[in-house]
């Protein structure tokens, strides 16, 4: 079933065409991979999706419904979750605090109840706890719960920006290059964490990332952008031997 | 002390909380004193004005002080909902500026307006306490409501939305925050706590006119939270009662009074970048008189 679909997207930036007649369609439950050179328009299609950028031509629609002029979140409400290239993790509060902002949604919404402090609430409030708790402990980060997220090391930071993105139980999550500025061994526990999300909250991943042998190995399908245009599109071999991919992105080389 | 003095320290107190509402969210809004101003207009209108608030006892009715005061925060919420919708679009500095002419505009159409009293302003308010001892146990009851009122605030979902619009407004988004909404909430709470504060200090001051509200107390107000802190409601209230109380205090120097206070605003950020409560300030406090163990006896992370 197809979860996600872009028709024709096109963003320009002034005489810049960031994105040009983009079509791509996820399908739920898959790893859909882009790949692409740096300033191919990678993240501005993630813009595009999280409603951060509205598309100058085209229309991206969720479950066939267009998500034309939603704000960002509305859109983050409707289950489609994400993390940032450059992090943006909220500095002056605990890793514990981050993730609960995650979880803002589905907190107590009734303002009598938060002022009486109904044993109701009270409740509902421990439940977040455990489970932003939880949701640091699936990313080994139960350690720093209560240290200030500006302290963790780049990789530590990469990974509490996922578990906050998974805090709002979105069935739809978009990474933005997750793995950057992690070493090897930190790449490899990586892609093992995404898979056992993907089955562990039975989500949909679409993720940007530059390594290709990561990306290869990861996802079900991916598609290639390069200058603001889709080349390629297919399963992990069909993109390997692309001819198109082979000469723009992969330099011949590979 | 001298009651009157801790009147005005209370109701520096609730301004302070006032600039500090939409602070806490990140936005610069210098738009107090022109609901305070409001608050007080109320104030003395409807009590110099309408008799039948005015009751039968010797001194005026603290019910109908709180029916001005309802009022009050009903047309300050009500002007805060409809302004804030347009000015919260704008960010940083240039929220600060337009708020300032917001500020300016009411001061001049109070000051030109027949039924204000004009430049002169109105006399006469009727006194609701016989000293300024019961102003300050009525200040004080309304300041621990308030900060009641704002501590649950910061300890529930949209004190942490707050809390993330300040930190990274896109970010705050993209987890399902309504950004707009939340900053509406603090401005519109802003302009309550501002206007109802302007409701006792109008009684108290026993006149009131177009001044009270101008740009000197945009600022005056702003220091309380600069110098206090913005991280919690204990920083604006610590500001606001000791930044009112130090220029009466340092009155016997004379003029030198005033360098003293702006030297504290200029030098007080500087040593304390982030306010002088903050929340670590508690953690560390806490941690000392509970005994436990600092980060490093903790066992740092192999
Ligand atoms: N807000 C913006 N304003 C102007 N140009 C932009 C903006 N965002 C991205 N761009 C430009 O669009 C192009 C695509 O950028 P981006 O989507 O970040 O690429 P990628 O993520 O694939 O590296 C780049 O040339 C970039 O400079
Ligand atoms: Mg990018």
């Amino acid at each position: 079933m197809t979860l996600l679909q872009l028709e024709d997207v096109g963003v320009r930036f002034g005489g810049l065409q960031a994105l040009q007649g983009v079509d791509l369609e996820v399908k739920q439950g898959e790893i859909f991979g882009l790949l692409g050179p740096n300033g191919a328009g990678k993240t501005t299609l993630f813009n595009v999706i999280s409603g951060l950028t509205a598309p100058s031509s085209g229309t991206v629609r969720w479950r066939g419904a267009s998500l034309d002029g939603l704000s960002s979140h509305r859109i983050a409400r409707l289950g489609i979750a994400r993390t940032f290239q450059n992090l943006r993790l909220f500095s002056s509060m605990s890793c514990l605090e981050n993730v609960l902002v995650g979880l803002h949604q589905h907190a107590s919404q009734q303002p009598l109840a938060a002022l009486l402090q109904t044993q109701s609430f009270r409740r509902r409030e421990s439940q977040l706890q455990q489970q932003a708790l939880a949701l640091l402990d699936l990313f080994q980060l139960e350690d720093t719960a209560h240290q200030d997220a500006a302290s963790l090391s780049y990789g530590d930071r990469r990974r509490l920006e996922i578990a906050r993105a998974l805090a709002s139980r979105p069935q739809l999550l978009l990474l933005d290059e997750p793995a950057a500025g992690m070493n090897p061994s930190e790449k490899d526990e990586l892609r093992e964490l995404i898979r056992r999300i993907r089955d562990q909250f039975k989500l949909t991943v679409l993720i940007i990332e530059h390594h290709v042998p990561l990306m290869l190995g990861l996802c079900d399908r991916l598609a290639v952008l390069n200058f603001g245009q889709r080349i390629a599109l297919g399963s992990p071999d069909q993109v390997r031997r692309d001819p198109a991919v082979i000469e723009a992105y992969l330099g011949g080389g590979a | 002390m001298d009651a009157g003095l801790l009147e005005q320290m209370l109701l520096g107190a609730l301004l302070g909380l006032s600039v500090y509402l939409p602070l806490r969210c990140g936005q610069l809004s210098l738009a107090t004193p022109g609901f305070f101003a409001i608050g007080g207009t109320v104030a003395a209108l409807l009590s110099t004005r309408v008799p039948a608030l005015a009751g039968s006892g010797s001194t005026y009715p603290i019910t109908s002080v709180l029916l001005e005061m309802a009022l009050a925060a009903l047309l300050t919420g009500v002007l805060a909902l409809g302004l804030g919708r347009v000015v919260l679009r704008l960010r940083g500095i240039y929220l600060a500026i337009a708020t300032i002419a917001l500020v300016e505009i009411l001061r001049v159409v109070t000051l030109n307006l027949e039924f204000t009293g004009g430049a002169l302003g109105i006399f006469g308010i009727p006194q609701p306490f016989d000293s300024a001892a019961g102003y300050a146990a009525f200040t004080l009851a309304l300041l621990a409501l308030i900060c009641w009122l704002c501590d649950r605030l910061e300890k529930n979902r949209p004190g942490r939305a707050m809390a993330a619009i300040r930190d990274d407004e896109l970010a705050a988004a993209s987890q399902g925050i309504n950004t707009a909404d939340t900053k509406l909430l603090a401005f519109v709470l802003s302009a309550l706590v501002a206007g109802i504060t302007g409701v006792v200090a109008a009684h108290f001051l026993n006149s009131w006119n177009a001044k009270l509200g101008n740009f000197d107390a945009s600022i005056t107000t702003l220091a309380f939270v600069v110098f206090g802190g913005s991280r919690t409601w204990l920083g604006p209230v610590f500001g606001g009662l000791l930044l009112t109380a130090l220029p009466e205090l340092l009155r016997p120097v004379g003029d030198l009074r005033l360098i003293v206070f702006g030297a504290v605003i200029l030098v007080g950020p500087l040593f304390f970048p982030k306010g002088v409560i903050t929340p670590e300030l508690f953690k560390s406090f806490k941690r000392r008189i509970r005994g436990t163990p600092t980060a490093a006896a903790q066992g740092v992370k192999p």
